[in-house]
């Protein structure tokens, strides 16, 4: 008995934010999205309207675009993160001259808000003023415009949040790697494993449940972006980067739709929810039923 | 005098895992992963029958479908 009242009491403040804070918003975001909303609008009051703003929302050819634009996103994002934290983190682990240093550094682009990177960004990708379309001219005679180029803007928030976001991905495989106990490596150096046979069957299968925490917390994380891709394209050229992010931006204050707004917001919700699972599912449940039968 | 601390006290009665079975989900689940997925399936097929079926067949069919899949899950899952 005592032991359920220390540890209740022990998780009452994050309880009281996570419902102040996430789930008492959350509800009231479920309870917009059934109405026609608009505040500002000649009858500011809600209007319960079913499931007309689901229903719009399947149909709604942008909403669809920005969402597999928004997955192409991610998936690209994500899938370099890992691979290139992974990479780091290994080459922290070994001894080299100002180690420490470049650990530090390397972590810098962590401490800098989203919204500022995006203007960074912007900046040094601005056709007449940048440094990286006059490089790229000077170097390979590559015109880069991403005001233009539908393709080099993608390319570039991608490249955008992989700046920006490895280093986490860097520092929690890296904690990882630094907890795995010596013994399973010597063990398998013994028995004559190469460097590939290693990485497969000890290092990968011991840091996996540190590389699926990164990758749900990279993903929700990807699939939520506007700041960002906001400061550096503006989604555009056309709606080549409008992420799902900065398209319920758009419906929600330019249009003042607060209902449909509502309504994607939860569907964003359910497909992050979804994937998160299903890679759970893939990738821990499926492994845990098989060693169990 | 103040009684001497107990670590072991704290955790003495551990709470068991909540149960968990294999039903016709490919994966070892509990009530709430059942819950999860029933709910998950419901809002699939809702937006789904809107998009393509709801034109000929009403919406009301599919609550009832989506509802009976949910507890189904729940039940057998």
């Amino acid at each position: 008995m005592r032991s359920n009242t220390v540890g209740w009491l022990m998780l009452a403040p994050t309880i009281a934010i996570l419902g102040i804070f996430g789930i008492i918003p959350f509800i009231y975001v479920l309870y917009v999205s059934f109405h026609q909303w608009n505040p500002f609008g000649a009858s500011p009051d809600m209007i319960y309207n079913g499931a007309n703003n689901f229903r719009r929302l399947v149909f709604d050819a942008e909403f669809l675009t920005s969402i597999a634009f928004t997955m192409k996103f991610a998936f690209f994002a994500v899938i370099s993160e890992v691979a290139l934290g992974y990479l780091l983190a290994q080459l922290f682990m070994k001894e080299f001259p100002g180690r420490g240093f470049f650990r530090t550094i390397h972590t810098l682009p962590l401490i800098v808000a989203p919204i500022v990177v995006g203007s960074v960004w912007r900046l040094m990708t601005t056709p007449s003023i940048g440094i990286i379309p006059y490089l790229l001219k000077s170097w390979f005679g590559y015109d880069l415009n991403i005001g233009r180029d539908a393709t080099a803007a993608f390319a570039l928030t991608v490249i955008m949040d992989i700046w920006h976001w490895t280093p986490l991905v860097t520092l929690t495989l890296l904690a990882a790697l630094l907890a795995l106990p010596k013994e399973p490596f010597e063990q398998a150096q013994i028995d004559g494993a190469n460097r590939r046979q290693i990485f497969w069957h000890v290092t990968l299968p011991m840091i996996r449940p540190a590389i699926l925490a990164t990758v749900f917390i990279r993903l929700m994380d990807a699939l939520r972006t506007v700041d960002e891709v906001w400061m550096l394209t503006s989604g555009g050229p056309g709606a080549a980067t409008r992420y799902v992010g900065l398209h319920i931006w758009k419906i929600v204050f330019p249009k003042t739709d607060y209902g449909y707004g509502a309504a994607i917001s939860v569907i964003v919700l359910y497909l992050t929810l979804v994937m998160c699972w299903l890679l759970y599912v893939a990738l821990v449940a499926r492994r845990e039923r098989k060693r169990t039968f | 005098m103040q009684e001497p601390f107990d670590p072991g006290q704290i955790d003495a009665e551990p709470e068991a895992a909540p149960p968990t079975r294999t039903g016709f989900l490919p994966i070892t689940t509990n009530w709430f992963d059942r819950v999860f997925v029933g709910i998950y399936l419901f809002v699939a097929l809702e937006l789904f029958w809107m998009r393509f079926l709801e034109q000929s067949i009403p919406l009301m069919v599919c609550h009832v479908l989506a509802i009976a899949l949910a507890v189904l899950i729940v039940w057998r899952g």
